[in-house]
């Protein structure tokens, strides 16, 4: 018995083993890459590395370009989830019941998460246009002023909000409307039978049963909007000023730009911190409700 | 009977392999491989590579057109690893210091180009190391210069001199900026990064001020790169609103759409657009001449785009035969004519039937002539960026000119002690 179990348990590492070997050959490695040249003053061009312990960390720290961009992508980060998930939300419940013409307003309503991200930002640039976007042109229209939405040092991130909630709100919509669907319609109406008004049925039943749903959503926009790198890139390449910074942008330069890659390794393992920590947490909570 | 048809298909089986062998040794090309950009510089190679394969049926050519900042990405990455990836490489001037240096490309001088004396010496130059007059590298491909455009019936309408120095252009700007409600006076590059500083240098350089000393020390922040800098913020108040979101597509449409009297800066390639009645509507309007001058003469930028050998190229002498075709007057003025390539020789500029196609021409040589590169330093691409976030901040007011050119000079003095 214990020899086949034994020879059960060799054939299941087996089969295991190639996924095992991809994940150690394009997570495990590279992170531990990273780590390790995070405490070099790595020159990629000229092939020259010198150890220098904490050095890229410390300088990250005294770096305003890099505070700030830590700074604004998690404002970004919690601010465009925040919105999308809300948003999705309201959209699920409003499109979650069956009516007419629901098969032509669904797919159309996840139409800008399937457009590229550089053609969603050629065109909010254009709709940015401080002169002749289309935005501007609304305004004007009702008699109010143009906004400076790409270089108002306030608004430039905000802009940019926008046109993430504008592209990924679809995603959060389809996790929720999933999550929606799965609910068994017989709690609504045995609960209705006990008197229970839309709040106390959104409240007691919706909320909870979707629970899951909505961290889930919150989970997979954390993390992208996290990655902020290509509208910021295409809308306003940072600027005005520090206004749009964001980590992704910072280690791209120093490591794609300037070849830095020990300066880049730094600021990726801050990054990778922050969102490992997010992930972990809310993966804690997906799996405790799972087991509850 | 069946011995014999089975004869009969052994045979024709045998014939047919040794045939198809032979036709395969037959078939056998060179394969060349290209990396270049896309755009107009793409179509060019494309051009040039049909032209040569034309001619050499026994070379197949491989193009890759790629993006600026990806080229430059898989340019570093294949060169410093050795992989062989590419024969022809196709880079910017700023890069040829770091590639030349490091090593990367062959020494084409060495393997018998022969640099004749009708390229342009500026842009030549370029392609040297050290720069201006060692071994040469790079061929130069395209002949990129920053020009200076402004509204001719406009000046005129307001008896504007031609402008000769940037005093002249502010004065100018102020005038149509106060006179014209519908036309803003000015219109430049505000993106940081590269796009700031590139329209910025000329009138930076034209207050006598330099990057870096020759001792190779960083001195933006000297008076005359403070005077500058604010002469730069003095131009920005009859800018368009949002300047500092302004790249290359918003300067040449608010040119071509007459919403500006003067660009600071355009480049060769975006001119032909601005005769071009389906996209402008300043057709014949717009005066193209090279960047005014004050303290010193006039020093428009010169952004030359080279074709150079990888060291590790598997087919080095069909690239060089490839280099001496691309590069020949012949093809050159071709490329010019049927693309709207900027030459970088001479004879293309004068020539009589380039000239009625492009009227600029003249300006434009008289521009390289008297063109200045970029410092020819391995860390220029830090140091661009650096000097762009600084010059950014004192654009929106975040930081005095005297603050940011103090933050940018010790920030490039760093990068460069690094």
């Amino acid at each position: 018995m214990s020899a086949l179990y034994q020879r059960q348990r060799a054939f299941q590492i087996l089969l295991l083993l190639p996924a095992l070997l991809l994940l150690f050959t394009l997570t495990v490695y590279p992170l531990v890459d990273v780590i390790y040249h995070s405490f070099y003053d790595y020159d990629y061009i000229k092939g020259t590395k010198r150890f220098i312990g904490l050095e890229n960390y410390h300088k990250l720290l005294g770096n305003r370009f890099f505070l700030r961009s830590v700074q604004n992508t998690v404002v970004f980060s919690v601010v465009a989830t925040a919105a999308e998930v809300l948003l999705g939300l309201g959209l699920a419940l409003l499109l979650g019941w069956p009516f007419r013409g629901r098969r032509y307003v669904i797919p159309l309503m996840i139409f800008p998460m399937m457009i590229s991200t550089m053609v969603v930002s050629a065109i909010w640039r254009a709709w940015f246009h401080y002169d002749f976007g289309f935005l501007n042109f609304v305004l004007r229209s009702l008699g109010l002023g143009g906004v400076r939405w790409l270089f108002d040092p306030d608004l430039a991130l905000f802009s940019i909000v926008l046109v993430d909630v504008w592209q990924w709100t679809p995603l959060a919509f389809l996790i929720l409307l999933a999550g929606l669907q799965s609910i068994p319609q017989e709690l609504y109406e045995a609960a209705r039978v006990d008197g229970a008004s839309g709040v106390s049925l959104f409240r007691h039943i919706t909320l909870p049963l979707i629970r899951s749903h909505l961290l889930l959503a919150t989970l997979l926009r954390t993390v992208d909007t996290f990655k902020l790198f290509d509208k910021v890139y295409a809308l306003t390449g940072g600027g005005p000023g520090l206004a749009t910074e964001t980590i992704s942008m910072h280690i791209y330069r120093e490591g794609f730009k300037f070849f830095n890659l020990g300066a880049a390794s730094a600021a990726s393992v801050v990054m990778i911190g922050v969102v490992g920590a997010l992930a972990a947490i809310y993966a804690w909570q997906i799996l405790r409700r799972q087991a509850q | 009977m069946v011995k014999l048809w089975k004869g009969i298909v052994v045979g024709l089986v045998v014939l047919a392999f040794v045939g198809g062998l032979g036709l395969g040794l037959a078939q056998e090309k060179v394969k060349l491989v290209i990396a270049g950009r896309d755009g107009v510089y793409g179509q060019a190679l494309e051009l040039a590579s049909n032209l040569y394969m034309e001619e050499n049926p026994d070379v197949d050519i491989t193009l890759l057109k790629l993006p600026y900042a990806s080229l430059y990405e898989k340019l570093v990455i294949a060169l410093r690893e050795k992989t062989g990836a590419y024969d022809v490489v196709m880079l910017d001037d700023v890069w040829a210091t770091e590639f030349m240096s490091q090593g990367w490309l062959k020494d084409l001088e060495a393997m018998g180009f022969v640099a004749d004396p009708d390229f342009v010496g500026k842009a030549l130059a370029v392609g040297r190391y050290p720069y201006p007059d060692g071994r040469l590298y790079g061929v130069p491909f395209v002949g990129n210069v920053e020009l200076f455009a402004y509204r001719k019936d406009l000046f005129a309408k307001y008896d504007l001199p031609r402008p000769e120095t940037w005093l002249d252009v502010l004065e100018a700007a102020i005038t149509i900026d106060l006179k014209e409600p519908e036309v803003k006076g000015i219109v430049f590059r505000g993106v940081k990064g590269n796009p700031i500083v590139t329209g910025f240098l000329p009138i930076f350089w034209a207050f006598g001020a330099e990057i870096i000393d020759e001792a190779g020390e960083p001195q933006v922040d000297s008076p005359q790169a403070i005077a500058a800098l604010k002469f730069f913020l003095k131009l920005k108040r009859y800018a368009p609103e949002g300047v500092e979101t302004y790249n290359a597509s918003e300067v040449r449409d608010a040119l071509q759409q007459g919403e500006v009297a003067i660009a600071i800066e355009v480049w060769p390639a975006w001119v032909p657009a601005l005769d071009d009645p389906e996209v402008s509507k300043v057709v014949g309007k717009v005066e193209i001449i090279p960047a005014p001058g004050l303290i010193t003469a006039p020093a428009p930028l010169i952004g030359i785009w080279l074709l150079g050998i990888a060291a590790d190229a598997k087919q080095p002498g069909v690239a060089l035969d490839f280099l001496k075709f691309i590069s020949s007057a012949e093809i050159q003025k071709r490329l010019a004519l049927e693309v709207g390539l900027p030459p970088t020789r001479t004879s293309i500029y004068r020539d009589e039937e380039v000239i009625a196609k492009y009227r600029w021409y003249p300006a434009q040589l008289e521009a390289l002539e008297a063109s200045k590169p970029r410092p020819r330093i391995t860390q220029w691409a830090q140091v661009e960026a650096i000097l762009g976030d600084y010059l950014q901040l004192a654009l929106i007011g975040a930081l005095s000119p005297e603050e940011a050119l103090r933050e940018a000079n010790a920030k490039i003095a760093e990068a460069l002690g690094g």
